[in-house]
């Protein structure tokens, strides 16, 4: 490696002693850790909760998770929703790509990636922190089954969404690639990424979503067994999951905090003095 | 080079008017060999971000970095895979140097940044330039610049300069790394 020095262009005003100072300094990351510990085990008050909705299309979630909203608020929860590539600042680009179908997986990778962390760090650690119940309609694991089935290296995808931020509870809506092409070919045809015709080269809409969604239901299935999602059976009546659910969250609603989320809050809470 | 005569060359540094003088001596040096530049930006998503409403907030660092590995994977898709399967060179200023030197100068984690990065090939040369940056309102933005002046001017709590001198030592420091390791990235 060799380097290239501009003759007269170097700045003797430019100072470099700042740089013994690391951001965050340990003691403020300390400091910041004990804060967040001493917040979220706080058992005065309702902690923040976070509870994802993960499924393939068409296996109802949406309508479970509009039930599910209006009972916790009728229990009294303050519920935030967030959906998938709904940040106000990345979904515009993200769309305007998926239009004129320009988006490579790696690129389609990459902006779900830098979606989710701008509504991570603007709407949902916000709301957990003011003690809120953030229901995310989808969540980092729908980029990760998507993303593998597109055919990106698991472990690689994992780690564009580090730091990682595991919700309290994941239900998972398991359909069939069957069910869920035949629930999404009686509304509306598929749209080209829907439909994965990226990866596909199959030029029908919804012959390629029958064939992508099975690669995606895989790796959800997958998901589903190493991160232990609560499976709720999709092809259930919307009553009977409804029920369900509701048993499932009471009993999952008072699993205590974890430290597993501990390097995203720091991480927020810094952003967040900083801009204070 | 490679045997159909491609080679890619990556310039880095803060300072966007230096890295394109650099980039435009490279490139006329190697006349011959039909030598491209390819510069951030070229997928338009910074322009985008520019004229985003201010109510959908402003990126953080780890934000925007994912954002520039986006424009990077679309310059290496239509810019620089495609010239150098044609056996040009491409001079690519900046490339990841820049974008991880940033990162790390507002605390990142270097692995997670090498990680992010982890599909760019290696550049059979590599150079680091570095001039301070150039003045604030300069017509010709930088990466660093541009991340500093649109973006992220508080949320790593830095000021202008801490963050360029800050950039400017991983640099250096990964210029030092990859010379005393004969490592060509």
């Amino acid at each position: 490696m060799r380097q290239i020095k501009q003759r007269g262009a170097q700045n003797p005003a430019v100072s470099f002693a700042v740089l013994a100072q690391p951001v965050p300094s340990p003691s403020f990351e300390q400091k910041l850790r004990r804060l967040a510990r001493s917040h979220f085990e706080d058992r005065s008050r309702r902690r923040g909760l976070l509870v994802a909705f993960e499924g393939p299309d068409g296996s109802g979630k949406t309508t479970q998770r509009k039930l599910f909203k209006t009972w916790l608020k009728s229990d009294g929860y303050n519920v935030v929703t967030t959906k998938w590539n709904s940040s106000e600042l990345i979904r515009p680009i993200i769309k305007s790509r998926k239009a004129i179908r320009v988006l490579s997986p790696l690129e389609f990778s990459l902006l779900h990636a830098a979606d989710f962390r701008h509504r991570v760090e603007n709407v949902v650690l916000p709301a957990l922190w003011d003690g809120k119940l953030v229901i995310a309609d989808r969540f980092l694991f729908t980029g990760l089954a998507r993303d593998v089935a597109r055919g990106l290296d698991f472990d690689q995808v994992l780690k564009l969404y580090q730091p990682l931020l595991w919700p309290d509870l994941v239900f998972y809506f398991s359909v069939s690639a069957r069910t869920s092409r035949e629930r999404i070919a009686a509304t509306r045809t598929p749209t080209f990424y829907e439909a994965g015709q990226d990866i596909t080269d199959i030029d029908e809409p919804t012959a390629s979503y029958e064939r992508f969604i099975t690669r995606v239901i895989r790796e959800y299935e997958s998901l589903a067994l190493i991160f232990r999602f609560i499976t709720v059976d999709a092809e259930q009546s919307i009553h009977d999951q409804h029920q369900e659910i509701r048993r499932l969250f009471r009993e999952g609603e008072q699993r205590p905090w974890s430290d597993w989320n501990l390097d995203a809050i720091v991480e927020w809470l810094a952003i967040r003095d900083a801009q204070a | 080079m490679t045997r159909n005569g491609s080679a890619l060359i990556s310039i880095d540094g803060v300072n966007a008017h230096a890295l394109k003088n650099a980039a435009r001596k490279v490139a006329t040096a190697n006349r011959r060999h039909r030598a491209g530049v390819s510069t951030w930006g070229a997928s338009g998503i910074f322009d985008e971000l520019t004229f985003a409403d201010s109510e959908a907030g402003v990126p953080s660092m780890r934000t925007l970095l994912l954002l520039y590995a986006a424009d990077l994977a679309f310059r290496l898709r239509w810019e620089i895979g495609p010239a150098l399967d044609e056996g040009r060179l491409v001079i690519a200023a900046p490339y990841v140097a820049t974008p991880i030197a940033l990162g790390q100068a507002a605390g990142l984690d270097a692995q997670w940044l090498a990680d992010i990065f982890h599909f760019a090939p290696p550049a059979s040369e590599h150079h680091v330039i570095d001039p301070a940056p150039a003045k604030p309102l300069s017509q010709r933005q930088g990466f660093v610049e541009f991340a500093w002046r649109h973006l992220d001017t508080r949320l790593s709590g830095l000021t202008r300069l801490e963050l360029m001198d800050r950039t400017r030592h991983h640099l250096r420091a990964s210029a030092q790394r990859s010379r005393s390791s004969g490592a060509s990235r």
